[in-house]
């Protein structure tokens, strides 16, 4: 069994607990427009800027284990992507392979792959995306699916992991006082059982669209201070533990 | 006492444009002069009391002046030539040559009509015919064979301690000269007396230095100068003769003893570093409690005196904060902060600052950094890993009370203060040069020399015997090199320093720090800089992988590197394919590993001319281009006359995974035995950094770089004790190259080289480009 990855390094904190091996899968189920790592997501596309590895999760693992002293503070791997649940059956074996080497485990999604329970018993963390409560925005925008993101997050919660929601605070797109309301409509249900983050828009992957020749058609998505904390303090007036990690 | 510190920090940088304007260095052939003028009265002593007398007249004679922008009096300006290349704009990489005329320095002045050229040669004579230059020309004569495409290059030691000012600071010269006497009393050896009575004149240098500038200050305390000037005369009155009362006159003192001591080993005592400074003046400023601004802006005029004429020549001198005592106590004060300031506020080329950190290092020390690493174009410190590097020197023989005052001396090179003539850069070993000689037979690839003896062995003999016969060959070469070292040394010691000694535990011992048979300071050695680490062990593995894969191409091999791989592209890419160290892979790294430690043991056990070890020190202060020049083509693709590898770091291109994986390898690396030090560089591209302030973005770097370098907890080896880095990309140096009116409009760029720091833009173009390569971003990428 392969594992396709387009790019790998470490980071601390960021996309999980203390320093982290992280792993950018390639293949992608949805399609943002906003998205940083353009490189990533089609699985049927390559672009010679930015090679995709190939390796065996014999060989992932034995790199992942030669890189055991650099996860202190409680890190490990996180696999993102592109979408993870792409190659959920080699994921799957990864992981598992990891929780039998004691390594910590986090992945990052969009969540919309059923195939995403699959992995739970094997996840120490889940950081998912639920980037907006309004189905025919997320479809027509993203390419998303509302319904299976939602079910996932439900799975998760019953399943006590430990979730950290992701929300790309976008203008244009999610940003607005009804997005915002239909998304803590709909997160509500679940406001014990995860943390929850905003991600201003930012502008990090645009260069690489060019450079795989795509076109890059975010225009006016930044958003301000002051929306951003007005969403957070939305949340927070709700019950919700919003973080900024 | 009030400082306005508003009005002395626009002087400290009125001082530094004046200083940046002086094209001229001539002080240092002025002092040879007086020297060679007074000779002849000194007929009869030994050569450190006509040191001592020497330095009398010269202290006396020497034309001073004291700027209406100083609040201090005294400069080092007499003491440095412009020589130093790697500043000098007409400083091409192929002009480096390996053998040394030491009066070369005579060329670094332009004669004028009143420094004729007569002059400059009649003292550039009567150089030529001291025991000091004769002993050393035949040193490196005999050495010619091996220093003329550079498999080592030795030199005769200046600069390169640290002093321990705090007891002239605290009790003054005249009671340093009271302990003189009293320990002559103690002793019937009549060199030790001789040695005390050459100690004795010299200090008498720095009352008379005190006194002329006292008489400029009171000549100028007139009209609304009068406070400044007064107050200057008033502390030159009491200082440094006596001890001193408060920061103000702290600094005084030692800026004057540091002048007299830099004077005293003119021309080009590079390096001399001022140990913690944070430690040293905080006492003084507690006595009248002066703010964190006013002791920073007293500060910035240290600061300025440490830069030298329009490229601040006197490079290397080392400043340093914080770090930890024994116990594990933090011993950040006020004056780190302060010091802080100052470096921050000025920006200058020089001094070097240097931070020690360990792993209980405030949060407030990083957040205090955070400004320096992320404001373009701004200094950034050297870091040292106290936690390490007290093991090290533990390790290395050095007492458990003397741990807290290691100091940096230079770049990295971490000696105890006041007590460790280390002669730290007394010989450089070229292990790239040694390995084309192996492969080559003895033949140099880049001249067709021979430099060592032949076998007559066939290619395939050569190569699989490789190792073998390369650390044979090493031992040869070492051997060769420590000889000309000491003799070096030796040479030198034709060159006392009385004045130096006495900071440097010769009241005690009652011999010079150079004496060649008795050991004059608590702690000595010789250093050993070890080049082309890497670089060796990636050809290394390159060989065995070949030899494994198409063993039938071993003398295909030999040829192509004598060729530099021309006709042979196949070949090269195929060799520039191999495993190399630095991206986590544990066949390469653990032969860079094996590599460190056979020629670090093979260096330690050479004797300097004392009977002490030498010091192996895996840095190379740009030398990896100078020295990579004369190092022909080898089998890990690098080509003939291209750089080495840059310390302990991989050569820049090969380590591509990222900075997780480049430390990983790293730590594979015996740094117990690198006690004469290491260097390692990281380029930073900034935009990894997201906090939203300064302070912020320090601990982002305390967290993402320092942690897992320094202070990972899951490293169970001893950890790196040495990085500096250079926090930008290559795109924002070749912007500030092309229109510098924009990107630098002080004119001050400042970045890293080695252990210095250097003003970007006076940096000549091969060194320039050097840099802009080395940033190397992809042996530092970090997830985002
Ligand atoms: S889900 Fe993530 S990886 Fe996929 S397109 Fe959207 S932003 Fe990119």
């Amino acid at each position: 069994m392969t594992i396709k990855y387009f790019q790998k390094g470490f980071n601390y904190s960021q996309d999980g607990p203390g320093n982290r091996l992280v792993y950018h899968l390639h293949g992608c189920n949805m399609k943002c427009p906003w998205c940083s790592n353009p490189e990533g997501m089609k699985a049927d596309a390559a672009y010679p800027a930015f090679p995709i590895t190939q390796v065996t999760v014999e060989d992932m693992l034995s790199e992942i284990i030669s890189c055991k002293p650099m996860f202190f503070d409680g890190g490990g791997v996180t696999l993102t992507g592109g979408e993870v649940t792409l190659q959920a059956d080699a994921v799957r074996e990864l992981l598992k392979r990891l929780k039998d080497e004691g390594i910590n485990t986090a992945i990052e999604t969009n969540a919309m792959s059923p195939a995403l329970p699959t992995l739970f018993p094997f996840l120490d963390h889940l950081i998912m995306d639920v980037k907006s409560a309004d189905e025919d925005k997320l479809l027509s925008v993203a390419g998303g699916v509302l319904y299976p993101i939602l079910k996932n997050l439900k799975a998760a919660v019953d399943a006590k992991l430990d979730i950290l929601v992701h929300v790309p605070l976008i203008n244009g797109f999610n940003a607005d006082e009804d997005a915002t309301d239909k998304l803590l409509q709909a997160l509500l249900p679940f406001k014990d059982d995860i943390r929850i983050e905003f991600l201003a828009y930012h502008e990090y992957g645009k260069d690489k669209w060019k450079q795989c020749g795509l076109v890059y058609a975010m225009e006016n998505a930044n958003i301000s201070t002051e929306c951003y904390k007005k969403t957070v303090s939305k949340f927070k007036a709700a019950g919700f533990t919003a973080v900024r990690t | 006492m009030a400082i306005n510190h508003q009005k002395t920090t626009e002087m400290a940088k009125e001082l530094f444009r004046e200083e940046r304007s002086l094209m001229r260095l001539d002080g240092w052939f002025l002092s040879k002069e007086i020297g060679m003028k007074y000779e002849h009265e000194t007929e009869g002593m030994s050569k450190m009391r006509r040191t001592a007398y020497l330095l009398k007249k010269i202290a006396a004679e020497l034309p001073i002046s004291i700027s209406d922008n100083a609040v201090f009096a005294g400069t080092q300006r007499d003491a440095f030539a412009r020589s130093y290349a790697l500043i000098n704009p007409a400083f091409r990489v192929e002009t480096f040559s390996g053998y040394c005329d030491p009066t070369a320095v005579f060329g670094d002045i332009e004669p004028n009509e009143d420094i004729t050229q007569e002059r400059l040669d009649t003292v550039k004579a009567h150089d030529k015919e001291t025991d000091y230059i004769k002993e050393l020309t035949k040193v490196y004569d005999a050495a010619e064979n091996y220093t003329k495409e550079v498999a080592f290059f030795v030199e005769q030691v200046t600069g390169h301690v640290i002093p321990d000012m705090r007891h002239a600071l605290k009790v003054g010269v005249n009671e340093m000269k009271r302990e003189i006497e009293a320990n002559m009393q103690k002793t019937d050896d009549a060199e030790r007396i001789d040695a005390y009575k050459a100690m004795l004149d010299s200090l008498d240098a720095v009352i008379i230095f005190a006194a002329r500038y006292r008489e400029i200050a009171l000549e100028k305390a007139v009209g609304d100068k009068a406070e400044q000037f007064n107050r200057l005369a008033d502390a030159l009155a009491r200082v440094p003769a006596e001890g001193a009362r408060n920061l103000f006159e702290a600094i005084q003192s030692f800026i004057l003893m540091w002048q007299v001591m830099c004077l005293e080993q003119a021309p080009n005592p590079f390096a001399f570093s001022v140990g913690n400074a944070d430690r040293i003046f905080e006492p003084y400023r507690a006595m009248d409690n002066l703010s964190r601004e006013d002791a920073a802006a007293l500060f910035k005029h240290l600061l300025v005196f440490y830069n030298v004429a329009d490229r601040s020549w006197a490079i290397s001198q080392n400043l340093i904060v914080g770090g930890k005592d024994t116990e594990g106590n933090d011993l950040t004060n006020l004056c780190s902060y302060a010091l802080l300031d100052a470096y921050y506020d000025m920006n200058l080329p020089q001094p070097i600052l240097s931070v020690k950190l360990h792993k209980n290092t405030p949060d407030k020390l990083y957040e205090e950094l955070g400004r320096f690493f992320f404001t373009p174009g701004c200094l950034t410190p050297s870091l040292f890993n106290d936690d390490s590097v007290f093991e090290v020197l533990r390790n290395a023989g050095v007492a458990e009370c003397d741990l807290a005052d290691y100091s940096i001396a230079g770049c990295q090179e971490p000696l105890i203060m006041g007590k460790d003539n280390a002669n730290t850069t007394n010989s450089w070993l070229n292990l790239g040069k040694i390995l084309e000689l192996t492969l080559s037979d003895g033949v140099s690839t880049i001249t067709g020399d021979r430099i060592l003896p032949a076998t007559g062995d066939d290619a395939i003999t050569i190569l699989k015997n490789l190792r073998e016969r390369f650390y044979a060959n090493c031992q040869f070469i070492i051997k060769e090199m420590t000889k000309s070292a000491n003799g070096a040394s030796r040479a030198l010691s034709n060159l006392p320093v009385p004045f130096l000694s006495t900071l440097m535990g010769g009241i005690q011992s009652g011999y010079d720090m150079r004496d060649p048979v008795h050991q004059g300071t608590p702690y000595n050695g010789s250093g050993c800089l070890i080049h082309g680490l890497s670089i060796v062990a990636d050809s290394f593995i390159a060989v065995d992988t070949l030899l494994e894969e198409r063993p039938e191409d071993a003398e295909r091999l030999i040829k192509a590197l004598a060729n530099d791989f021309a006709g042979d592209d196949e070949l090269h890419e195929y060799l520039l394919g191999c495993k190399k160290y630095g991206n986590n892979i544990a066949v390469v790294d653990d032969e860079a590993a094996e590599v460190a430690s056979k020629v670090a043991d093979m260096v330690a056990a050479e004797k300097n001319y004392l009977g002490n070890p030498f010091r192996p020190d895996f840095s190379s202060p740009s030398t990896h281009l100078t020295y990579g020049y004369w190092v022909g083509a080898l089998p890990d693709g690098r080509k003939a006359r291209e750089m080495m590898n840059y310390g302990v770091d991989p050569l820049f291109g090969d380590a591509h995974q990222g900075l997780g994986f480049r430390v990983l390898s790293s730590f594979k690396l015996p740094y117990i035995k690198m006690n004469g030090g290491f260097a390692s560089h990281f380029g930073i591209d900034p935009n990894y950094f997201t906090g939203a302030t300064y302070e912020e973005k320090g601990i982002e770097f305390k967290n993402k770089v320092m942690r897992q370098f320094f202070f990972n907890p899951l490293n169970d080896k001893l950890a790196p004790f040495y990085l500096y880095v250079n926090v930008t990309t290559p795109e924002m140096l070749r912007k500030v190259l092309a229109n510098p009116k924009k990107y630098a409009p002080s004119g001050v760029y400042i970045m890293r080289i080695h252990g210095t720091f250097v003003n970007f833009l006076d940096l000549s173009p091969a060194i320039q480009q050097d840099i802009i390569k080395r940033l190397d971003l992809k042996s530092t990428t970090l997830e985002c």
